[in-house]
């Protein structure tokens, strides 16, 4: 944990993506599902200029370690944008924090203070962001895929 | 190539259903607008991250998606009279009432149109005026603005509501127990139709306007059912002569019963029972009765007075399925 909370903070400098040889791009789909004339549901993911409230999205983030070393401690952090709510997890494939940024953990284990001073167990609705935080390091050349849904509220 | 999910892609339909339902619950746990994010709104997203290849930390940004929020084009009527409201044959100004709600998530104007002619009852309400409540809930002519389509339409921002109140005269030839209802519809301005049905450019905020699941129109019924009564008067006599018998003669006694029966869902108001005591009779005083129980002939707190040779009993207001028994006597000259 103390490692994650390291991480958030140092992620406030940014270095400007140009100097650096790990890259992160960030691509954002819709849902769409159709129907056909035989009733077979179809679903088509297409990066929207415009989306309407209950809207279905898959966020995709793909890295690449363009370097001729390995990145450690890689760590990606998406902050959740404040009209979408975070749909579901895998929770052994990365953390969620529902204050914010300061805490982390799968949502099991993540509580929300209400506004009457108790306490109850986080919902999907509380996530403000998303981290995956690699044990292994990426090695050289190396890529991947991060997803996660959401829904625009 | 590395692929790691956020959450597995749910593929098959039950886990589908599974996401919806925790959706939904998630949603009722949010303190977010009933109609989503405001049309107009920017969703942008931009993911960072953290490595060290050696150098230390280095952190970057990912480029950023923006996408523009459009607008949804959504609206409930609901009617504000869960029960029918009674009215009579004739009358005019009878009040209907509904709440218009944009349940859409941008600023929408909305036409009003009143439809009588619903059917599925016994009559046609002639509807007056529609008219634009204040925001007390309570109709108040001259204060609350009379709509007129195209000039006044109401303009509602996201989860906001409006009073409509619908004004009708109810014909005169709608009799006891007819219903009549009237149906109020509300459209979007910027268009109506099939939900999905984009009407580019046209949403708030300079996105889409997009039909929601309402069709971008709601309607609700609100129904009239007419109470009225009727009254039937039944008059009869009984003679006892003074020798026992029952012959007109001189010095008989003549008993007259008037019965008022009150039929009908209403009432009837300001019943008066009005007899004039026939010629060459003379009233007994003190005699008059009403359901047994003697009235005094003055003109008191009591029902009943003689008045210029009439016998007169005002029984005010009777609802439908009563009866009023009156007599009286009078001695043959």
């Amino acid at each position: 944990m103390r490692l994650f909370v390291t991480a958030a903070l140092a992620a406030m400098t940014i270095t400007p993506a140009a100097a650096t040889q790990v890259a992160l791009t960030n691509s954002v789909f819709v849902e769409r599902v159709s129907t056909d004339g035989n009733g077979n549901r179809k679903v088509v993911l297409e990066e929207p200029k415009m989306v309407t409230p209950g809207d279905r999205l898959v966020f995709v983030l793909n890295y690449r370690n363009a370097s001729a070393k390995p990145a450690e401690k890689f760590v990606v952090t998406n902050p959740l944008p404040a009209a979408v709510q975070f749909a579901e997890q895998d929770e052994a494939a990365a953390v969620v924090s529902v204050d914010g940024g300061k805490s982390w953990g799968s949502l099991a284990q993540l509580r929300v203070r209400t506004a009457d001073g108790a306490e109850r167990a986080a919902q999907y609705g509380d996530v403000t962001h998303i981290r995956w935080a690699f044990n292994q390091p990426i090695p050289a050349g190396g890529t991947g895929k991060l997803m996660f849904r959401g829904i625009v509220k | 190539m590395n692929t790691r999910w956020g959450y597995p892609v749910p593929l098959c339909r039950a886990r589908a259903a599974l996401l919806a339902a925790t959706a939904l619950a998630a949603f009722a746990a949010t303190p977010a607008l009933a109609a989503g994010t405001r049309a107009g709104t920017t969703i942008s997203n931009t993911a960072t991250a953290s490595f060290d290849t050696g150098a230390g930390t280095q952190n970057i940004n990912s480029n950023t998606v923006d996408m523009l929020v459009d607008e949804l084009l959504n609206v409930t009527v609901a009617s504000n009279n869960p029960a029918d409201v009674t009215t009579t044959p004739g009358a005019t100004n009878q009040l209907l009432s509904f709440t218009i709600t944009n349940t859409g998530n941008g600023v929408e104007s909305f036409s009003l149109v009143p439809n009588a002619g619903v059917g599925g009852d016994n009559y046609d309400p002639a509807v007056t005026s529609i008219v634009i409540d204040d925001g007390d809930n309570i109709y108040e002519p001259g204060i609350d603005v009379v709509y007129v389509p195209g000039s006044n339409d109401p303009v509602l921002n996201p989860d906001a509501a409006v009073t409509i109140f619908v004004l009708n005269t109810t014909p005169g030839t709608a009799v006891d127990g007819n219903r009549g209802i009237v149906a109020l519809v509300a459209s979007a301005r910027t268009g109506t139709g099939a939900a999905g049905t984009t009407f580019a450019g046209q949403g708030e905020g300079g996105g889409d306007a997009v039909v929601g699941l309402t069709g971008a129109s709601g309607q609700d019924d609100g129904a009239f059912i007419v109470a009225s009564a009727n009254v039937a008067l039944v008059k009869s006599a009984a003679i006892a002569d003074p020798l026992g018998g029952s012959e007109p003669i001189p010095g008989a006694i003549i008993t007259y019963t008037i019965t008022a029966t009150i039929s009908g869902t209403g009432s009837v108001n300001g019943l008066v029972i009005s007899d004039t005591v026939p010629a060459n009779t003379t009233y007994v005083p003190e005699s008059i009765t009403l359901g047994g129980t003697p009235r005094t002939d003055a003109n008191d707190a009591d029902e009943a007075r003689i008045n210029a040779g009439q016998v007169v009993v005002s029984l005010g207001t009777i609802s439908g399925g009563n009866i009023r028994t009156v007599t009286f006597r009078t001695t043959i000259n």
